[in-house]
């Protein structure tokens, strides 16, 4: 009873039991705010079962011998019992869909695929149907919502040598997208980004094609998957790094298309069809984030940001407006909390996908004698306020994600998500520089 | 427009199959989902470091750091953990607005150097003064903290994290080659030496402002034993309801929270700290062309709750897993769920005698793990992080997937 009446006075006159004085302006507490306990009811992305997972960037020598080239592997795991097909689509670093194949993953599968065999050797991932299930997976006939079966008899194989080649070309020029237009930048290696979605069948719908949207995809969180980054070249890499694919869950999650949603926009907004913009469910990424940095020092670390960002062009079939989308720059902070940003008014830009050094002149300068600190970054490419043509559902900051990717010494790495400052559904980011007209009003 | 027309008639015919209705949440700082977003709490769930070595460019280390993504000062405390779940350290960290400070568990353990942070420090331009929190307390003690501690407190220290023991001959940890453990950093109002086995932490001194990010890098330079690094972000534990002063509890929405055994019992949610999942998959690569070996890295709720007894330790040593499910690349199932045990912070490796075997020929796979220890009424909490290597030159760190959140019932085994 006396623990009780105590308890009881700890939290109703908390300023009782202080153990010290608090400083007169303490803020109130805040209201109570709704809140959720509930999976797949948020817009938080957390590496959990999703329905649509995120490669932010690949880099693959597709001239080299496997064992010197430079290569991205990424695994997709059904957490589920029932069985699931996943497409797969393979983007240039503008957002063009170079590529994609459906895998059919039974109950509780993985399937870990290569980039450099599908993009060097032009080998998809073989999967089909018709697999044995193990002991513990549902038949593979268990998922009512998958359209057909046949279809998905035999999925991947060995792509056509003109297609091959079509795809290496776009994902090293640029050049050679149907349309005759430009859709990538010229690399010494294949780069770009992968998306993988819970879908209902194994059609060859074009994700450009937005019926792929209303009609293919489904809304299952049942998704994991991972990456491995790997560099054996002993002079400019020899080691590896890796993460969590991006998870994007549906919210609500299951059944099938609706535009009910309480996300405010969605992971492929650009893509849906008029009056269904939503329909894909999926949670939005946001666009403010915390990134570390390390540059120099004894150790000779490098830093590179892997920048992901949502295109700007309305579609996919012509994409130059996604090759360099503008951003604010950033702010760096030092170890002595010295804030550094480029000249007022400044915009940088990058394309859909990159990976950029921390001395890149993307990024303001480090002013002075430290060689580590962390940026704040909102990547907003302002597409989402144009008067007209927007991409996008409505006024808004576009999607992004950012990761970090540390390396020293030829033997060390380590790739990490950057810390997303808001979730994607809100969009109160404050602009970056305000950091700074913080300090000087101060 | 045909294609517009087939577009609405596939809408109308699947309307009825939609989705189930949720409320969904779309704020932040307002789930119960784990995600790396700026936390009241960070959790570091697994450390080595080799004190025998005597420079640490030869030495197996962890070097975290955290910052603080605000521009208000905060105050951190950081707690070293024994693998038994013992306190062996705590200490408090001023951090200027936008402050950032990285900690080499090296410099901790092997040389007793505490980082050493003033709330006299000049702070950036762009940071706030120094004594503008108002949720500090008047008297915050962090004029100056930090430092070296003495040679008995540094061995002490040692002695628990690599001995698992220290003054009493209880076992506090297990005994390693190398110093073990896991960290927290919590956001708190002052720098007083108080830790988490005091009441008055969680009632006088723990804050709630979703402000600190950090991550950690594990670098095994040992050219036989490694010769790579690995790293991840430190788990994010978010307040919910975010913000106010110390000793409010405020309306959690939990279930319960990440702190709760050592919490008052008439106050079991007052840190607000979102609970850790008991279920997870994890990815394993055992072998191969490419040679590649697995090691999960695993942290686990005790059941020890706050006493400095430390002889009541020892019975987190045992903590029992519900189960494992070991799937090959061909969903070929192996399953253990009974005799296997785990301490509260370990590294295993996926061959180890804990895990099922691997029987049909495969080298890779995932796993499903209830690490539930069955010592409360709900699920115990848990983190596992996957750690792959190869070749003395390859690794990779990345969280383990979580298959329900905190609060919810754990799925059932496959």
């Amino acid at each position: 009873m006396k623990r009780t009446f105590l308890a009881a006075l700890l939290i109703a006159v908390p300023l009782l039991a202080m153990g010290g004085t608090r400083r007169a302006a303490t803020r109130p507490p805040q209201a109570p705010r709704d809140t959720t306990i509930e999976n797949n009811a948020s817009c938080d992305i957390s590496t959990s079962p999703a329905a649509t997972l995120l490669l932010p960037y690949f880099e693959v020598d597709i001239t080299k011998h496997v064992s010197q080239a430079r290569n991205t592997i990424f695994s997709v795991i059904n957490t589920s019992r029932s069985p699931q097909v996943a497409r797969v689509t393979v983007w240039s670093d503008q957002a063009y869909p170079v590529l994609w194949f459906n895998l059919f993953l039974t109950g509780y599968d993985v399937e870990s695929i290569s980039l450099y065999d599908v993009l060097a050797r032009g080998a998809v991932p073989e999967t089909s149907s018709q697999t044995a299930r193990g002991l513990k997976s549902s038949e593979n006939s268990a998922n009512p919502r998958i359209l057909s079966l046949e279809s998905c008899e035999s999925g991947g194989g060995p792509l056509a040598a003109s297609a091959l080649a079509m795809v290496q070309s776009i994902l090293t020029t640029g050049v050679g997208a149907s349309s005759g237009c430009r859709v990538g930048s010229v690399h010494d290696a294949a780069t770009g980004f992968v998306t993988v979605d819970v879908v209902n069948g194994c059609s060859t719908i074009s994700p450009d094609d937005m019926s792929y949207y209303s009609q293919v995809l489904l809304f299952d969180n049942v998704l994991t998957g991972d990456f491995e980054r790997i560099n054996p070249d002993v002079e400019t890499g020899n080691l590896a790094g890796g993460n969590p694919l991006v998870h994007l869950k549906a919210v609500p999650e299951g059944g099938g298309p609706t535009n009910n949603t309480a996300l405010p926009y969605t992971f492929y907004d650009r893509f849906t069809p008029p009056g269904a913009r939503k329909i894909d469910r999926r949670q939005p990424l946001p666009s403010s984030f915390a990134a570390r940095f390390i540059q120099g020092g004894r150790g000779k670390f490098f830093t590179d940001y892997v920048l992901w960002r949502e295109a700007a062009s309305t579609g996919a079939s012509c994409v130059s407006s996604n090759a360099a989308m503008p951003f604010e720059p950033a702010v760096r902070f030092d170890e002595s909390e010295n804030p550094a940003t480029l000249a007022a008014g400044e915009f940088v830009s990058s394309p859909v996908t990159s990976a950029v050094s921390t001395t890149s002149r993307l990024f303001p300068p480090i002013i002075g004698p430290g060689v580590t600190g962390w940026m704040v970054m909102n990547l907003d490419n302002s597409a989402g306020y144009q008067a007209t043509a927007s991409p996008f559902s409505t006024r808004r900051p576009s999607q992004n994600w950012v990761m970090v990717r540390l390396s020293a010494d030829g033997r060390y790495a380590v790739d990490y998500d950057a810390t997303s400052l808001t979730n994607g559904c809100t969009n109160n980011n404050a602009s970056v520089t305000s950091i700074i007209k913080m300090g000087k009003d101060k | 427009m045909r294609r517009a027309l087939a577009i609405f008639a596939v809408l109308t015919t699947l309307s009825m199959s939609g989705a189930p209705s949720t409320r969904v949440v779309t704020a932040n700082n307002a789930s119960c989902d784990i995600g790396i977003y700026p936390a009241a709490t960070l959790l570091l769930p697994y450390f080595e470091v080799d004190t025998t070595q005597t420079v640490p460019s030869t030495a197996m280390n962890t070097v975290f750091t955290v910052v603080n993504t605000s521009q208000l000062p905060q105050i951190a405390r950081v707690t070293l953990w024994t693998d038994f779940g013992f306190p062996a350290l705590s200490f408090p960290m001023f951090l200027t607005g936008y402050g950032m400070q990285s900690i080499s568990m090296y410099e901790l353990v092997a040389r007793g150097n505490l980082p050493v942070t003033y709330s006299g420090a000049t702070p950036g331009t762009a940071s706030a003064a120094n004594d503008s929190n108002p949720n500090f307390l008047e008297d915050n003690h962090c004029d100056r903290s930090g430092g070296t501690l003495v040679k008995e407190r540094r061995e002490r220290l040692q002695r628990a994290l690599i001995e698992g023991e220290r003054d009493t001959g209880c076992r506090i940890g297990r005994q390693h080659a190398i110093a073990t453990g896991y960290v927290t950093v919590d956001v708190v109002n002052s720098c007083a030496d108080v830790d988490p086995l005091d009441p008055s932490y969680w009632t006088d001194t723990l804050l709630f402002d979703n402000v600190l990010t950090g991550d950690y890098e594990r670098i095994n330079p040992n050219v036989t034993t490694g010769n790579y690094a690995g790293g991840s972000p430190l788990v994010h534990i978010r307040a919910v309801p975010e913000g106010g002063p110390a000793g409010v509890v405020g309306q959690v929405p939990f279930p319960y929270t990440f702190y709760d055994r050592y919490l008052p019992a008439e106050a079991r949610k007052m840190d607000r700290r979102q609970p850790l999942p008991s279920v997870f998959a994890a990815r394993f690569i055992e072998g191969g062309s490419t040679g590649f070996k697995t090691n999960l890295m695993i942290w686990r709720e005790g059941a020890t709750g706050a006493t400095r007894d430390e002889c009541l330790y020892a019975k987190n040593e045992k903590l029992p897993v519900r189960t494992i499910v070991r799937f090959d690349e061909h969903e070929n199932a192996t399953m253990a769920s009974s005799g296997i045990v785990l301490p509260p912070s370990s590294a295993n490796s996926s061959v180890a005698t804990a895990f099922p075997l691997l029987t049909a020929g495969d080298v890779g796979g995932w796993f499903w793990i209830s690490l539930d220890n069955g010592a409360r009424a709900r699920a115990s909490q848990n983190w596992i992080t996957v750690q792959m290597y190869a070749e003395g030159r390859y690794a990779v760190d990345f969280d383990a997937t979580w298959l329900a959140n905190g609060c919810s019932v754990p799925p059932a085994s496959p």
